[in-house]
C-alpha cells in the first residue's frame, strides 16, 4: 500500500512529513551507534535483497501466487532500528526511481511501513521469539507489520476524505486479511530456511514472556492500527472529544498568542489546528512506541 | 530493467540535465505543493500537465517512454478512483487520477535528468542524514546485481522442471538469495574498506550553484506559484 501524491489532504500529508522524517533522522543515528560500521553496506544489500525477493512467487491457493513483503524478515534480521532505516531507503528509491508512493507522501508511507510496520512486527517477535511460542511469534510479526501498515494507509485515506464505501472497507479489509496471513506464513517459511542454512545470522529474539509488556504492546499495536481506522471513519468523534478537551482551542492559543494578528490568517484555520492536532497526536503515540521499545529492550536480571 | 533506462535518459546534456539537483528537488516539490493543494478542475489539470510537458520536451526525454512510466501508479489510483466513482463523485475519481499521475510524471522528470549519484547527494546537503544517503547508494547499487541473481536463480529452477515452485521450495530459493546477499555485503565492505572507504560516496566534482541554476529555480518556483494562484482558492 504506497500512497501515491495527491490522494492525502494537505493537514495529512504535511503532519505525517513533519513527523516522520524527523523520527527517521533519529532512528538514523540511533542505528548508526548501535550497528559496528562493517553493517552499514549489509543495509544496503538487504534492501536491495528485500527488492529481488519480490521476484520469488510463492504459491497461494487457487492458482494466485504472493511474494515476499519483508518489512518483518528486516525487522527479525536486523533489529528495529536498522530496519526501520532499511525500509525507508526502500521506500526513497520507490519513491524517486519507480515511482511506487509519491513523494510528497514519502512520510506517510515512511511512517506506514518503516516505522509503524517494523515495531509491529518487532513486538511480538521480541516477546515470544525464543521458546515455544517462536513459530507463532514469527507468524504474527509477518502478519501483524501487513495488516498494521495497510489499515494506517486506509485510515490516512478515509481522514483525507478519499471516498471509501463500507463496502469497499470491508472488501479492503478482506484483502488486508489475506495478505497479512500470506506474509505471516512466507515469512515463517523464509526465516526457518535462512536458519536451516545460515544459522549465525538470525537474531534470537525475545526475553522471559511477560505479560504486561505483551498487553502494552498489543494495545500499542491496536492504537495504531485499528484505532486510527475508527477514528478517521469518526471524524465527527474526534472534533467532539477535541472540542470536550478544549485541545485544538488551547493549541491554537499557545501558537497565536504572538501572532495575534494572523491567527484569522492562517493558524486560526481548521487545517492548520487540524494539522497541528494530528502532529501533536502522531508525537505521542511516538513517545508511547519509545517508551515502550525502552521498556522492552531493557535487560531483566530475573 | 527499469532502472537501466532511466540511467540512460539521466545521462543526457541538456539544460535541465545540466542543473544542480538541489534546484531540481527544490522545484520538483514546489510543483508538487501547488498541485497537491490546488481543487483539480479540467483547466487546471491542463495548465499543471502542460508545464510539466514543456520540461520534459526541454529535457529531450521520450514523452511517451515517460507516460507509460508514470502509469505505475494507475493501479493504486485506479482502485481508490473506482470507490469514488462508486460512491457516486465522478470528479473527485477523475481528480485522484489526474493528480496521482502528473505527480509520478513530474518524480520522473526529476529522476530521468539527474543521475542517483548526484540526486542522493543533493538529499544529503538538503538534510537527509548521512547513514540514510549511504544505505540508499548500496541499495540502490546492488539491487540491479541481487535482481539479477534472483533472475538466474528462477531460470536454473525452470531448467530443472521446477515450473512452479511449492511453498517451501520458494521458500528456500529467498532463504538461498539472503545467504548471497549477506556474504557478498561482507565481501563488498572488505573490498570497500581496503581500498580506503572512509563513509562517504564521492562524486568527481562538487556540485556548485552557478547563475543558472538560481535562475531556474527562481523560474520553477514562480511558474508553481503562479499555476496555484490561478487556479483558485485554498484546498
Amino acid at each position: 500500500m504506497h500512497i501515491p501524491d495527491g490522494f492525502l489532504s494537505t493537514p495529512v500529508w504535511l503532519a505525517l512529513d513533519a513527523t516522520g522524517l524527523p523520527a527517521i533522522a533519529l532512528l538514523a543515528r540511533r542505528a548508526r551507534r548501535e550497528l559496528e560500521e562493517a553493517r552499514t553496506p549489509l543495509l544496503g544489500v538487504m534492501g536491495a535483497f528485500v527488492f529481488a525477493a519480490q521476484m520469488i512467487n510463492f504459491p497461494v491457493a487457487a492458482g494466485t501466487s504472493a511474494h515476499l513483503v519483508g518489512g518483518a524478515l528486516l525487522a527479525i534480521a536486523l533489529g528495529p532500528a536498522a530496519a526501520t532505516v532499511v525500509m525507508t531507503a526502500i521506500l526513497t528509491v520507490q519513491a524517486f526511481v519507480f515511482q511506487d508512493g509519491g513523494i510528497l507522501a514519502l512520510g506517510a508511507n515512511v511512517f506506514n511501513m518503516a516505522i509503524a510496520g517494523v515495531l509491529a512486527a518487532w513486538l511480538p517477535y521480541r516477546l515470544w521469539g525464543r521458546g515455544a511460542h517462536r513459530r507463532a511469534a514469527i507468524f504474527a510479526a509477518g502478519a501483524l507489520s501487513v495488516m498494521v501498515s495497510a489499515l494506517l494507509a486506509v485510515s490516512e485515506l478515509v481522514a483525507s476524505r478519499v471516498p471509501v464505501s463500507r463496502a469497499a472497507l470491508a472488501f479492503l479489509l478482506v484483502v488486508f486479511g489475506i495478505s497479512a496471513v500470506v506474509e505471516g506464513a512466507i515469512t515463517v517459511a523464509v526465516v526457518r530456511a535462512i536458519e536451516r542454512l545460515s544459522p549465525r545470522v538470525i537474531r534470537q529474539g525475545g526475553t522471559e514472556p511477560s505479560w504486561v509488556l505483551a498487553l502494552c504492546g498489543a494495545g500499542a499495536v491496536l492504537l495504531a492500527g485499528a484505532g486510527g481506522l475508527v477514528a478517521s471513519t469518526n471524524p465527527d468523534g474526534l472534533q467532539w472529544l477535541g472540542g470536550q478537551l478544549d485541545i485544538l482551542g488551547r493549541i491554537t492559543n499557545v501558537f497565536t498568542a504572538p501572532l495575534a494578528d494572523y491567527r484569522a490568517r492562517w493558524l486560526g484555520s481548521p487545517w492548520a489546528a487540524k494539522a497541528a492536532a494530528g502532529s501533536a497526536g502522531a508525537l505521542l503515540v511516538g513517545l508511547i512506541c519509545v517508551a515502550l521499545g525502552r521498556a522492552a529492550a531493557r535487560p531483566r536480571s530475573a | 530493467m527499469h532502472h537501466v533506462v532511466l540511467e540512460r535518459w539521466s545521462r543526457g546534456a541538456s539544460f535541465l540535465h545540466s542543473r544542480d539537483a538541489r534546484v531540481k528537488i527544490l522545484v520538483l516539490l514546489a510543483y508538487l505543493v501547488a498541485l497537491a493543494t490546488t481543487p483539480l478542475t479540467p483547466a487546471a489539470g491542463a495548465c499543471y500537465a502542460a508545464l510539466l510537458g514543456v520540461a520534459i520536451v526541454a529535457a529531450r526525454l521520450p514523452l511517451a517512454g515517460l507516460a507509460l512510466r508514470a502509469a505505475a501508479v494507475l493501479p493504486f489510483a485506479g482502485t481508490f478512483a473506482l470507490f469514488s466513482l462508486l460512491a457516486g463523485d465522478g470528479a473527485r475519481a477523475a481528480s485522484l487520477v489526474a493528480k496521482s499521475y502528473l505527480s509520478a510524471a513530474a518524480a520522473l522528470a526529476l529522476a530521468g535528468t539527474t543521475s542517483m549519484p548526484k540526486l542522493v547527494r543533493a538529499l544529503e546537503s538538503l538534510g537527509v542524514p548521512r547513514f540514510l544517503t549511504l544505505v540508499i547508494q548500496f541499495l540502490y547499487r546492488y539491487l540491479f546485481v541481487i535482481s539479477e541473481q534472483a533472475q538466474h536463480m528462477r531460470l536454473a529452477a525452470l531448467a530443472r522442471g521446477g515450473g512452479r515452485l511449492r511453498f517451501t521450495h520458494a521458500a528456500g530459493a529467498a532463504a538461498t538469495l539472503f545467504g548471497r546477499s549477506y556474504s557478498r555485503a561482507e565481501g563488498i565492505h572488505g573490498a570497500m574498506l581496503a581500498r580506503g572507504f572512509h563513509g562517504r560516496m564521492e562524486l568527481l566534482a562538487d556540485a556548485r550553484l552557478g547563475a543558472a541554476d538560481v535562475l531556474f529555480l527562481v523560474a520553477g518556483v514562480a511558474a508553481a506559484v503562479a499555476l496555484r494562484l490561478m487556479t483558485g482558492a485554498a484546498a
